[in-house]
């Protein structure tokens, strides 16, 4: 399993065995973790490859997205001249799908950080404060567990009728919960070491507490709920896109594809096949990556 | 316990009334209302007489108060989308092939996942673990709908062995049955792992071994048992995926289910099924995180002897 936190301290006999060299700080053992789960490893290249392939696109597309520049070949099947084929509306597919990149990673991106944004403050003062601050944080984010997010997501979607930035605030509205649980965790873990407590006591207040000391604590937590924030923003926008409440066409997004291709899979599956497989494959390597890095900054952290 | 039983149960009916709340308000900040025409437009006074009719003329906390009184009443009113039967006999109707293919998915699902999990727990790093793994990590991240998609694809367009969609001969069933069992499986899959080899690294297993027990009757007699409590917990997670889950499958199959009633509701703006939809996913949901709970409160004897669970 990507998972597994029995091959990750393979580092620490080299440690030992060179006494004499420079310390190394934590972010380097967890580095050395990632590298040897192989899992994630392949997923962040493969994401690699696709974010390059997203900015570069127009270079490497024969037209622009929402160009109908090959009416006369609608619907044609993959070839030399058109790799991934030409849609119903005239549309080089494979332009298509790799501008579909570009919005996918972008929502997902955005959202993660929309999320950690939110996150952060709320989680660093539910656990700093605790008591009655952390009581209503913590009911709020009650509500959000009882409520299944696609549901109220799609909800959300048809009211506001959509909308690329639209898309972004509804995933961050559903993401920053799990960062804040992240931050809030770790933050109560930390507030009664003896560091924190010096600082209060040479007069230190909340806020600077927070931002100089229990912040940058808190940052492998942090990079954990952005990471795995970004595959549930791309999976939210697809979802939506394809019940036709997420991103208006003509913005190329899969999930709107999908469901084209829903509609002339029989005769022409490459508008099913296309963007079906872009998008499994970027959720999967995204997630893989995602795990890849919370085991190796977190090796207690379990799989949930 | 008591006092613990009845604390949750009190913070569940909290949660629902807000939840109540801020669906009810966000239903009605949607523009428009179902009588404004588009496809059949309809004069102005007609139209008044019918929102009249329907209480749409009230102020929104007479709508509320009156709404939530006919819920507990179990009166959810009439859909706008079919107002010849009640929103209760519509949704009756509607739930018998979401819960079928739900049902069988998970039927089928569970055991297949927590096999998996067994198998990958006991083999470790063998084939059989790398198969656990793939399967929950690509039945937790790949969309339901490109699931759905991808079996189409192979079992009815190319292999053509299955129909694609539709509601009624079994054979109907058996793909979306598959779609449904992935989350279910996969949660499970990694579940079971993860819980077992918690277990199985417990000194009393080691005790046991040293004891001269059989393999068998330390997994079937204090491995599986021990690793049961979390696995009642997880149940909710999963029983959360199928549910939304069954929105997507019901739209690439083409299923009469809830899901759909749940699209069109959204198109049609037929607040009345909406919101009877919605509210009563979450009263599903609360009930289920209160049952699982106190289930594990009652499983785990260090929570039922000592407090609440935090």
């Amino acid at each position: 399993m990507s998972t597994d936190p029995m091959t990750g301290p393979a580092a620490a006999p080299e440690m030992l065995s060179r006494p004499g060299r420079r310390q190394r700080g934590p972010l380097w053992f967890a580095w050395r973790r990632f590298l040897a789960n192989r899992a994630a490893v392949a997923g962040g290249v493969v994401l690699a490859l696709i974010a390059l392939l997203a900015v570069v696109a127009p270079l490497i597309t024969p037209a622009g997205p929402n160009d109908q520049d090959f009416l006369s070949e609608a619907l044609a099947f993959p070839s030399g001249a058109h790799w991934f084929g030409v849609d119903d509306l005239g549309r080089d597919f494979f332009t298509r799908i790799v501008h579909g990149a570009r919005v996918s990673l972008t929502i997902g991106f955005a959202a993660a950080a929309f999320s950690v944004i939110i996150g952060i403050p709320l989680g660093a003062a539910a656990g700093y404060f605790g008591g009655r601050t952390d009581w209503i944080i913590m009911r709020v984010i009650e509500i959000f567990s009882v409520v299944p997010p696609l549901l109220a997501a799609m909800l959300l979607g048809a009211l506001t009728g959509g909308g690329f930035w639209m898309i972004v605030a509804i995933a961050a509205l559903f993401g920053w919960v799990q960062v804040c649980l992240l931050v809030r965790a770790q933050i109560k873990a930390f507030k009664e070491k003896e560091f924190v407590r010096a600082a209060q006591a040479l007069g230190g207040g909340p806020s600077y507490v927070i931002r100089v000391h229990l912040i940058p604590n808190s940052i492998s937590p942090i990079i954990i709920g952005f990471v795995l924030a970004i595959p549930m923003a791309m999976m939210l926008e697809a979802s939506l896109s394809f019940l036709g409440v997420g991103v208006p066409p003509p913005t190329p997004s899969w999930g709107q594809m999908i469901n084209t291709g829903l509609d002339f899979m029989y005769f022409y599956w490459h508008l099913a096949v296309f963007p079906t497989i872009a998008l499994a494959v970027t959720v999967l390597a995204t997630s893989l990556f995602g795990d890849g890095l919370r085991d190796a900054l977190d090796p207690t952290m379990k799989a949930q | 316990m008591i006092g613990y039983v009845l604390q949750r149960v009190l913070s569940v009916l909290t949660t629902f009334f807000v939840v109540s709340i801020i669906i009810f308000l966000m239903m009605h900040s949607i523009p428009g209302g179902p009588f404004d025409g588009g496809d059949m437009p309809v004069p102005d006074a007609v139209r008044e007489k019918l929102n009249a009719q329907y209480g749409l003329d009230q102020p929104l906390y007479v709508q509320y108060a009156r709404y939530m009184w006919g819920v507990v009443r179990l009166d959810f009113g009439v859909p706008f989308q079919s107002p010849g039967e009640t929103v209760l006999e519509l949704l009756g109707r509607a739930w018998v092939p979401s819960l079928v293919l739900g049902g069988l998915g998970m039927l089928v699902g569970v055991p297949l996942g927590m096999l998996l999990g067994m198998a990958a727990a006991l083999r470790r790093n063998s084939w059989i673990d790398y198969l656990a793994s793939a399967v929950a990590t690509l039945g937790l991240t790949v969309p339901v709908f490109v699931t759905s998609m991808l079996l189409i694809l192979v079992f009815s367009v190319w292999l053509g062995w299955l129909p694609s969609s539709g509601w009624g001969e079994p054979q109907r069933w058996i793909l979306p049955i598959i779609a449904y069992a992935t989350i279910p499986m996969a949660t499970y899959a990694r579940y079971m792992r993860s819980a077992m080899l918690d277990t199985l690294n417990k000194p009393f297993v080691t005790v046991l071994r040293a004891k001269g027990l059989s393999e068998r009757r330390i997994l079937f007699q204090h491995v599986l048992r021990n690793s049961a409590i979390p696995l009642v917990t997880v149940f909710l997670p999963m029983f959360i995926g199928t549910a939304t889950g069954s929105i997507f499958v019901e739209a690439m199959f083409r299923v009469p289910g809830l899901g759909n009633y749940f699209v069109s509701s959204i198109r049609t703006r037929d607040y009345p099924l909406e919101m009877a939809l919605i509210l009563m996913i979450t009263v599903m949901f609360c009930i289920a995180y209160l049952i699982s709970d106190i289930l594990y409160a009652w499983l785990n004897p260090r929570i039922r002897h000592g407090g609440r669970r935090k």
